[in-house]
């Protein structure tokens, strides 16, 4: 039985319905101090609490949809390929939080190195290789062809 | 009729200087690039080099993403013809019958059929371009605020409606959309609104990050997840583009009307490259002596659905250009392109800005003929970078999404919603939620908002104002009458699908 109302959890319908309306629910929440006015006098609060009520009610509609439907598609099932959820994205944080300090050379380096733990398959010379070509192409182009100004190397 | 010559004469001499047709040559070349190569759209791209155009002239920056966007439709079909792998989704029918015909050793006449498909309907829809932007631009110049908002209502709707999958998800989509356009300092009382005390967000999020995010970084983490792609390069040299006489007298009537329903389907919001093609292919079918031919590699196949996306990738910037309403999410990074720059728009950037109107225009045509030569004499060079296998070159577009939004402003907050939108991007991606009525949400909100408080004004609050208008009433009814089609073919599959169950 749980077994069961875990699958139907699981769906991506209800599962979406849930996001909607978990968005409305914080949004309706972050914004309750916000003055809202009248139509004539719109406040700052007047769109943002409209919008995040129609929210809430779609996602209503949109999970109860999921719950009723009968053979949906569950979304559960490959939890195992976690990996570029969590390497993807964190190969970019480290490329933000990297580019201003230590230059353009050494966060490439580290996005290719980081990002490539996302990938199946990996080989290491490969990796080194696509990082160098990618550091040449990006200095070549980015900072001497167009001239944006980012920092190459670090600050000594 | 004076005026369309001194018109185009006017757009030739912006579009043929050295700069803009080196621009356009850049456009068309990235975007038969991205074309080519499945795992990168036109959007993540077009929002990746809109960083570099703001040191550009306008004109130059828009031309050249103007080529991406249409130099994609015609990359995409290479791909699908000799990988069976669609470069991009307005070419997932090209390879039912173009990857067929390849297998039958006809590769060289499917791309040359779909690339003078396509040269046909690019130049055709250049020529509707430059005919209907004027008189639409002029209908658009009368329009007032409540017009406004409920063309964009209209425009959301048939976004909605016309895009893939569960309506009701879309149409959360574009709540959402437009409640994230609503973060930062609202311009007309000066409130904080979603900034949690953020500096950093008080002046809203920028579309550029959001576009990065979900098409680009998104998408990457949804195919690695998805797992590795096989690819099968048809081997064999391409050899002989010409297609036969038999080949030639199948396809160019099926190119004819896939260019004539490409164009009308581009000019509605939501409409575009990919509904042109799919429509193309279903028209093909009906209308062929002998169906039982598609599927086993039939050229108008190839040829209906290749001019149609052409057709309609060009013809979806009419409402862009004469009305300032985007019908699909290249459109809309175009519109914040416009905003950038300083530039409003809407009916009067063709009255204002002529240089930039017709000079757009004139490069469209001029972009189509770069891409004629890119594509067909070409072709092996493209052939080859299908090579790079996949693990190498996500890493490369990992690469340009977190160059793109930090050259935006040098600000690594934009860098971090990147990675933040890219989460989400694939969480949108793994419950069936389409990210593109979104993107569209999320560039109209600011203008929504500000159309509707100022119709309020007017009216004193009264709603009434929006049904009063003749016009402002005919583009609701529109909007109303689009749900309720797509509300009654729902309804009869879903219990269709009831019915199966028993």
């Amino acid at each position: 039985m749980q077994r069961a109302a875990f699958r139907i959890l699981t769906r991506s319908d209800v599962l979406a319905g849930l996001m909607f309306m978990g968005v409305g629910v914080f949004g309706l929440w972050a914004s309750q101090g916000y003055h809202v006015g009248t139509a004539v006098n719109m406040g700052t609060g007047y769109m943002p609490r409209l919008l995040c009520w129609m929210l809430v009610v779609l996602g209503a509609v949109i999970g109860l949809q999921g719950v009723l439907a009968n053979g949906a598609v569950s979304t559960d099932g490959d939890a195992s390929r976690w990996r570029p959820l969590v390497f993807v994205p964190l190969s970019i944080l480290i490329f933000a939080f990297t580019i201003e300090r230590l230059g353009v050379v050494i966060a490439t380096l580290l996005l290719v190195a980081v990002g490539a733990f996302a990938g199946r398959g990996l080989r290491t010379l490969e990796v080194a290789a696509t990082a160098l070509v990618l550091i040449l192409f990006t200095v070549a182009v980015f900072v001497w062809g167009l001239g944006l100004t980012i920092r190459i190397w670090p600050e000594w | 009729m004076g005026d369309f010559f001194s018109n185009l004469v006017l757009g030739f001499g912006v579009a043929l200087t050295p700069v803009n047709l080196g621009f356009a040559l850049i456009g068309c070349m990235v975007g038969t690039l991205i074309g080519v190569l499945p795992g990168i759209g036109p959007v993540a791209t077009v929002a990746m080099l809109l960083p570099l155009t703001f040191y550009l002239e306008p004109v130059s920056g828009l031309i050249m993403l103007a080529g991406i966007f249409y130099g994609a439709q015609y990359g995409g079909s290479t791909t699908a013809i000799l990988v069976n792998l669609p470069g991009e989704t307005s070419s997932v029918v090209t390879c039912i019958d173009g990857h067929q015909m390849a297998k039958n050793g006809r590769a060289g006449a499917a791309l040359a059929t779909a690339a003078l498909g396509s040269f046909f309907a690019g130049c055709f829809a250049t020529v509707l371009i430059a005919l209907f932007s004027p008189p639409l631009a002029r209908i658009g110049q009368s329009f007032g605020a409540p017009e406004y908002f409920s063309l964009m209502t209209l425009g959301l709707i048939s976004a909605v409606v016309l895009a893939h999958g569960s309506v009701i998800k879309a149409i959360a989509m574009v709540i959402l959309g437009l409640l994230l356009g609503l973060i930062g300092t609202d311009g007309h009382t000066g409130g904080q609104r979603f900034t949690f005390g953020l500096v950093t967000l008080s002046d809203g999020i920028g579309f550029v990050p959001v576009a990065i995010g979900v098409f680009g970084v998104g998408e990457i983490i949804a195919n690695l997840v998805g797992g590795a792609e096989r690819r099968s390069v048809v081997q064999a040299r391409i050899k002989g583009l010409w297609p036969t006489r038999e080949e030639f007298r199948l396809a160019w009537p099926a190119s004819v009307r896939g260019t004539v329903l490409g164009s009308i389907l581009g000019v509605l919001p939501g409409g575009g490259a990919t509904l042109s093609a799919f429509a193309a292919y279903a028209l093909e079918k009906k209308v062929a002596r002998d169906p039982s031919r598609f599927g086993k590699g039939a050229i108008e196949g190839v040829a209906g659905p290749e001019s149609a996306n052409n057709a309609g990738a060009q013809t979806s910037f009419i409402p862009m250009l004469t009305l300032g309403l985007p019908g699909n999410a290249v459109m809309a990074l175009m519109i914040g392109a416009l905003t950038i720059h300083g530039i409003q728009p809407g009916p009067q950037v063709m009255t204002e800005r002529p240089n930039l109107f017709w000079g757009m225009v004139a490069s469209m045509w001029l972009g189509n003929l770069m891409l004629i030569v890119i594509n067909l004499p070409l072709i092996g060079m493209w052939v080859q970078l299908l090579r790079v296998p996949y693990r190498l070159l996500y890493i490369a577009i990992l690469l340009f999404c977190a160059i793109g939004t930090y050259t935006i402003s040098n600000n690594t907050v934009d860098v971090i919603l990147t990675a933040v939108f890219g989460v989400l991007g694939y969480i949108f991606i793994r419950l069936g939620c389409e990210p593109a009525p979104m993107l569209l949400g999320f560039i109209l909100g600011p203008l929504m908002e500000d159309n509707l408080r100022r119709a309020m004004r007017i009216s004193g609050g009264d709603p009434m104002i929006f049904v009063e208008r003749p016009i402002s009433l005919g583009l609701l009814i529109s909007a109303a009458a689009l749900l309720l089609i797509v509300a009654l073919p729902a309804i009869r599959s879903k219990r269709e699908a009831a019915f199966q169950e028993n």
